[in-house]
């Protein structure tokens, strides 16, 4: 077999504290290393016979095991406390419910309409929603970096924003639901994505002008992969204060915002 | 561009004080694998040195930009080098002429494509340290750890960098600029008509011999022992100057710019420039140039305290000085960043490396920003200048507080700069946009950051107008060859 060409089929190829197991010539494994040293994925980990190693079965379980658990657990109330954010929820009632219907995920349950009616105020320029999507571990990890540069940004330029909720079980569009119930110009939702084997804590940030249910996803702009390994939350809000400044000039989103999207615009 | 794009043909032209020279060299150029960093100079060859010539002035305030163009033409002619052949240069202005209205239209006359070259006007100091990169003195100093100064003594003035070889995490190689003296003492303050007699005295001279009440007026005939005691006076003001604090009355006015408070201990001295290259060659005629530099060299090889001193051989048999522009290497900036649409494009913009602030206290992050900007303030004419920018390697963690903290040391740091010189901050980390953001609300200046780019002191930007509606600028960062 050829793994079995190692000189020392028990010592792993260990550089820089990366395993790189691969059985072939030294400039080779150099490429390899190269390769691995700038790409995040589970390249060259070798393997035992036709199986992963013992050591790389167990990193995939623990990350798969940190991804579950960004879709399972639950946005902590210190967080919602910490940045004054009203806690609303959308008609889903628990997380088997929240991967099956897509639809009830859009749609604010009863309670929150109320509350939102209640504590929000009515006519923001921009109002921002907070949603843990499926990571709530992304929300916990990035909203205390990108909140607060969001937030002084638009103050800085005099954009009046609206009092920011949290939606627990929500999905992208119920920032229409929500910007349209407060008839805000604009709604930016900042929401946990689809947590991977590298990062369980990447956030998306979904914009919307003129908020309005059932508005197609071609209107909506987006500033995704926003995680330390990516574009630093920090950054993000700055990215986003200039966006929304961009949005609420062009009165416009999604593919009408841009002149280079304007072929693709939603209305002509 | 040269049919072999790793090596580049560089032409180097040094107008200063005094004279004037054309250097043609090859630059090797590789990039080092692993795709994020940026190409590098690792081989230079001199293939062609033009004749020191000196430098054709209008009046003493202004170069005669056609005559100092006809001597680089005269001098590309005799290389065999077409101006088209001419991938990359720099025209280094030094000295009182140092005005940038001179070396833009050089740049003109001797490039096809002027982009690619540095057109930077340099005070004393910047001209010290070029003296030192050419001399070998850095070169030294980074090999060897120590601490090296380079005593370049020429026409006017006299300009000491010294450097700092102690490895603080720079490339391997490379040494700091520890600090710059600069002072009005030249071989040329004192000039003889054909006749012998004295033909003028400049103004710095005049003072030194009246301080010392030596006899000397123009029209006289020289008399040795006067002129070898003026010589002497000249050397003991450049011991001074290398060897304290404190400083002597004399040497203190006749100080160009500030003077260190502190000693530095120094493990060598390279002297260079056109007085100081006969320091360790002395000529036959020590009137052979028709001033005083001869008997200044003389003075100085036989100064006591020089003689005490671990002097090394210059590497450069010729007046020490910049052979190019080198590594040009046109890159994106990141995608976020911050910036004034209507300030761009700016043109060789000197950068000051700041270096990494990760491991500093938010109240010690002014301290390499306030330096920084002092260096840049040292260096240039910020007059001349389209911008200044500073090169930050590492801010620290990417939290909203931490770049609150380095946004109000930056804002502070630049209190000194002039309020209309648009400021460039680059920084390697991805986080321009949001820097930028928080300098805005607290400095009223024209700003623009950029990311995910590294510069490093020495290097020039060039910034271009926007691409792709305005999320990222190409960067043309060009590091000078010595």
């Amino acid at each position: 077999m050829a793994s079995d060409s190692h000189s020392d089929p028990d010592e792993p190829t260990v550089e820089n504290g990366s395993e790189v197991g691969i059985d072939t010539d030294a400039e080779s494994n150099e490429r390899l290393r190269r390769i691995v040293e700038r790409n995040p994925t589970r390249l060259g980990v070798g393997r035992a016979g036709p199986r992963p190693t013992t050591e790389a079965l167990l990193e995939f379980r623990a990350d798969h095991g940190v991804a579950r658990d960004a879709v399972h657990s639950r946005v902590s109330d210190d967080l919602l406390e910490e940045f004054g954010l009203v806690r609303l929820r959308t008609r889903v009632a628990d997380t088997d419910q929240y991967l099956a219907r897509p639809d009830l995920g859009r749609e604010l349950d009863a309670e929150s309409l109320e509350r939102l009616e209640r504590d929000c105020d009515p006519g923001p320029e921009v109002q921002i929603v907070v949603s843990d999507g499926l990571s709530s571990s992304a929300v916990e990890a990035n909203v205390p970096q990108l909140l607060p540069a969001l937030l002084d940004g638009l103050e800085a330029r005099g954009v009046s924003v609206g009092t920011p909720v949290f939606v627990e079980f929500g999905r992208v569009d119920v920032m229409d639901a929500v910007g349209e119930e407060l008839e805000a110009d604009c709604c930016v939702n900042l929401i946990g994505e689809r947590p991977g084997l590298r990062t369980a804590e990447s956030l998306s940030a979904y914009l919307v002008y003129g908020p309005e249910r059932g508005s197609a996803t071609a209107k909506k702009s987006v500033v995704s992969n926003i995680h330390d390994g990516g574009l630093p939350p920090v950054e993000a809000g700055a990215e986003l204060v200039d966006l929304i400044g961009e949005m609420l000039d062009a009165e416009a989103s999604g593919v009408d915002l841009r002149e280079d999207d304007r072929e693709f615009r939603t209305e002509s | 561009m040269n049919a072999d794009p790793k090596s580049l043909t560089s032409v180097g032209i040094d107008v200063g004080t005094t004279t004037t020279h054309t250097v043609v060299s090859r630059l090797r150029v590789e990039t080092p694998p692993g795709g994020a960093a940026s190409p590098e100079i690792v081989d230079r060859e001199i293939v062609f040195r033009g004749p020191v010539r000196e430098t054709p002035l209008l009046d003493r305030e202004t170069i005669d930009v056609e005559g100092v163009a006809a001597f680089v033409e005269r001098d590309l002619e005799a290389a065999g080098l077409e101006p088209a052949a001419v991938d990359t240069g720099a025209v280094i202005v030094t000295g009182e002429t140092a005005r940038r209205e001179n070396a833009e239209p050089l740049v003109h006359r001797v490039a096809a494509d002027a982009g690619r070259f540095v057109a930077a006007t340099a005070g004393a100091d910047l001209e010290a340290v070029l003296a030192g990169r050419g001399s070998g003195a850095a070169a030294h100093a980074a090999e060897t750890g120590g601490t090296v100064a380079n005593v370049d003594v020429g026409g006017g003035t006299t300009n000491v960098a010294i450097f700092d070889g102690r490895f603080d995490g720079r490339k391997r190689g490379e040494s700091r600029v520890l600090e710059t003296r600069c002072l009005d003492v030249g071989g040329r303050l004192v000039r003889f008509d054909d006749d012998g007699r004295i033909g003028s005295i400049s103004p710095p001279a005049g003072a030194l011999a009246e301080a010392l009440e030596l006899p000397l007026a123009v029209g006289d005939e020289p008399d040795d022992e006067l002129l070898a005691g003026l010589a002497a006076a000249m050397a003991d003001r450049i011991v001074d100057l290398l060897e304290v604090p404190p400083f002597d009355r004399l040497t203190r006015e006749l100080a160009i710019g500030e003077l260190p408070t502190d000693p530095v201990s120094l493990d060598g001295v390279v002297f260079s420039g056109g007085v100081g290259r006969l320091v360790d060659s002395p000529p036959a005629d020590p009137f052979a140039h028709g001033d005083l530099g001869g008997l200044l060299a003389a003075a100085l090889r036989e100064h006591e305290r020089v003689r005490s001193w671990p002097v090394l051989e210059s590497a450069e048999d010729l007046r020490a000085t910049v052979v190019g522009a080198g590594t040009e290497s046109t890159t994106l900036s990141g995608r976020t960043i911050s910036i004034e649409p209507d300030l761009l494009p700016l043109r060789n913009v000197p950068v000051a490396d700041v270096g990494d602030l990760a491991g500093l206290e938010e109240s010690r992050l002014r301290e390499p920003l306030e330096a920084a900007v002092a260096r840049l303030r040292e260096l240039h004419d910020l007059h001349d200048l389209d911008a200044v920018a500073l090169s930050v390697a590492d801010v620290g963690p990417l939290v909203y507080e931490r770049l609150g903290s380095v946004a109000d040391a930056l804002a502070s740091a630049l209190e000194p700069l002039p309020p209309s010189l648009p400021i460039v901050v680059v920084v390697r980390q991805n986080c321009a946009k949001a820097l930028g953001q928080l300098l805005e609300r607290r400095s009223e200046r024209p700003l623009v950051a950029l990311d995910e780019l590294a510069a490093r002191d020495g290097d020039y930007l060039d910034v271009g107008a926007p691409i792709a509606g305005h999320d990222s600028v190409p960067v043309v960062v060009k590091t000078l060859a010595f």
